[in-house]
């Protein structure tokens, strides 16, 4: 499908970029430090207020991932090791030695997987609610199973603040057709990449001590999605990570909270 | 025409608790001693169908108190033993939702040895929200789908050494068919169909094709089977190729019949009954199916009676008859209206007949059964089995 503008990002330029013959929808926005932000199941439109934000102090990067938005997707590219590996080669190709990762959620993993394969590619690594860890021990869930909830109660519970467009039935069908293309191809590479294992990549964890570059680890207090004791999880994971935790947000902490999440980075970031 | 008797042999006592029938319903619900009275209650009924010439069909689901039999094959091995004459029909595996396609293949084969070469095979994709239990991935369905079509296909009908398998969805070191199949190259393969474009698939591959309560889409379903089957065979395809699934009640009067299509009713109100996010899960339905069908809203899909309407899921038996998925009446009416629905849909060689369905007890089951074989089978045996013009347009 064709990259077309879209409102809520009229602030930076949509464009088409072809990473070893895949045609990715790739945002840029802001001027400062290289920013690679990678978006998570809401697509990157879900991620606008935050892009924002984040476009007055970095210069952001900030592709659909392949089969979400408008990027071509690919039955080669299935697995979120794949996207590490293809996430690589797109920074190989823009250039950007080390910049700061940014991952959300789903983008959050991707940023992860990455980052054990080049363990100091990122000068900074941000992780906001990832998932990507093990969701569940046997009968125990840390992780809600989105593919079990109606389409409007996980509009509900991915942040605190309103839902997302489309989040129920009755505004998805009066979509325009590019957004509901949209809505749709997003929830068809959440499926393809995250239906089984459920979100998770099994060895992941084993790898997760490679990751040298200085992290930052966020959740909204209010996560609906993820568990304390996954939260407990990551933080074993990454044992030297900084830990940030916005009261008042909830999974979708750049939903809820851009401003402050975005100004967290920075500090963070140093910049 | 032939007929082939079908049950979803549903746990119907279930019928009585709120909300939904399907994956989420608990299963301390069921009572497993009432499960097996029930599963030999239906066992009986096909073997009673057998006696009488008609022919048998099975179906599986899982997580659901609509039908209890968890697998076409086990019930058709019970069957192949019991029954002498009846061919036995598989509609069907649901080979997507299944991880282990040579495993299928060796059940087949199993099931042709045992009833003699009396197997016909379903290979269908399976229920969208019975991925919930199979745990298959949803995206590349179809893929997967026709590569263990494939692999299948290739194991029944070997005549030569074994053969590894290498491919990209399954894998495997050695396929060596012990028992082979009676039925060479391999026993009748059906497929079933909703729309035109997924019946000329099959109608170029010369499969037999059915289509389930579809009324009047039953009869472009086959008017695009016969146009692919034309095209690739170079012949029109005999009726045989064409099946119909429909409910079937019947009674020596009208008052009966009527009161015996209630208790089946409740088959069309209880396989409604399931949570949405199920129905549809994410990455199952391609891209452009999804856009379609949210822009042409929840109507767009049911049947539609005579008049255009969609057919409410809470009818009435006659709503239910006027859209073409209910039979009903005396053997009389029950010929005529099926002569009726045979020729406005183009003609077609199967009746996939539920003589069983909802909350039908046994005697019911066995006098509808029993008139059906005795009075209405022999009737329709002599519909025309040439294909027909179309002569009805109100079904369209």
């Amino acid at each position: 499908m064709e990259t077309e503008s879209l409102e809520e990002l009229s602030f930076g330029t949509l464009s088409a970029l072809d990473v070893m013959g895949t045609r990715l929808e790739l945002f840029e926005a802001g001027s400062g430090a290289p920013l690679l932000f990678l978006h998570g199941l809401d697509g990157l439109e879900g991620a606008a207020p935050l892009l924002h934000e984040l476009a007055h102090s970095f210069s952001v990067f900030a592709p659909s991932h392949p089969g979400f938005g408008a990027s071509q997707g690919s039955p080669r590219i299935n697995r979120v090791d794949d996207l590490g590996y293809f996430y690589l080669d797109m920074l190989n190709q823009l250039g950007l030695a080390r910049p700061v990762i940014v991952g959300t959620s789903f983008g959050g993993w991707v940023a992860a997987e990455m980052l054990t394969k080049e363990p100091g590619r990122a000068s900074q690594l941000v992780l906001v609610s990832p998932l990507g860890l093990p969701t569940a021990d046997r009968r125990e869930q840390h992780v809600a199973d989105i593919f079990m909830l109606s389409r409007q109660e996980l509009g509900a519970r991915m942040q605190v603040g309103d839902p997302g467009p489309g989040s129920d039935m009755k505004t998805l069908t009066k979509l325009p057709e590019d957004r509901l293309r949209r809505l749709m191809r997003n929830d068809e590479a959440a499926s393809h990449f995250g239906w089984t294992p459920y979100m998770a990549n099994p060895k992941l964890g084993d790898r997760t001590h490679r990751i040298t570059s200085s992290t930052l680890l966020a959740w909204g207090e209010q996560d609906a999605i993820v568990s304390e004791r996954y939260r407990q999880d990551w933080r074993k994971a990454l044992p030297d990570a900084e830990v940030e935790i916005f009261a008042g947000a909830g999974h979708r902490v750049h939903a809820d909270q851009p401003a402050g999440l975005a100004s967290r980075i920075a500090a963070f970031a140093g910049r | 025409m032939k007929i082939w008797q079908f049950s979803e042999q549903a746990y119907h006592p279930a019928f009585q608790q709120p909300g939904a029938m399907r994956v989420t319903l608990p299963q301390s619900k069921c009572d497993p001693f009432e499960a097996g009275r029930l599963l030999n209650r239906y066992l009986d009924e096909y073997m009673l169908a057998d006696e009488l010439g008609l022919n048998i069909m099975v179906n599986e689901h899982h997580a659901a108190a609509t039908c209890m039999s968890t697998s076409c094959m086990t019930t058709l091995a019970i069957l192949a033993r019991q029954t002498s004459k009846a061919q036995l029909l598989a509609l069907g595996i649901p080979l997507a939702n299944r991880s282990n396609p040579l495993r299928v293949a060796e059940e087949i084969a199993m099931v042709d040895a045992l009833s003699g070469g009396r197997l016909e095979v379903g290979l269908v994709k399976g229920a969208a929200y019975e991925l919930f239990m199979s745990n298959r991935q949803p995206t590349g369905f179809m893929d997967r789908f026709w590569e263990a079509h494939d692999l299948i296909l290739a194991a029944l009908s070997n005549q030569g050494d074994n053969f590894s398998w290498e491919g990209e969805h399954f894998h495997y070191r050695t396929v060596s068919m012990w028992p082979r199949p009676i039925q060479q190259p391999h026993p009748p393969i059906w497929m079933t169909a909703s729309s035109a474009t997924s019946a000329r698939e099959y109608g170029k591959r010369g499969y037999t094709c059915a289509t389930f309560l579809s009324g009047a889409v039953a009869r472009s379903v086959f008017t695009g089977y016969r146009e692919a089957y034309v095209q690739a065979h170079g012949e029109q395809p005999g009726q045989d190729k064409l099946a119909y699934l429909a409910l079937v009640a019947c009674a020596g009067d009208r008052k009966t019949a009527f009161a015996r299509a209630e208790k089946m009713k409740s088959y069309f109100t209880t396989a409604a009954r399931l949570d949405p996010q199920f129905r549809n899960p994410l990455g199952f339905s391609p891209v452009d199916a999804n856009i379609r069908m949210l822009q042409a809203g929840a109507n767009a899909m049911r049947p539609r009676m005579r008049n255009g309407d969609p057919l409410p899921v809470d009818g009435t038996i006659e709503q239910y008859m006027d859209a073409g998925l209910f039979f009903v009446g005396t053997p009389d009416d029950v010929h005529e209206q099926l002569a009726r629905f045979h020729d406005e849909t183009g003609g077609f060689g199967n009746l996939l007949m539920m003589g069983q369905a909802g909350e039908l007890g046994h005697a019911d089951t066995v006098d509808n059964l029993t008139l059906v074989g005795r009075e209405v089978a022999p009737r329709l045996a002599e519909l025309s089995t040439q294909p027909i013009e179309v002569r009805y347009e109100a079904v369209g």
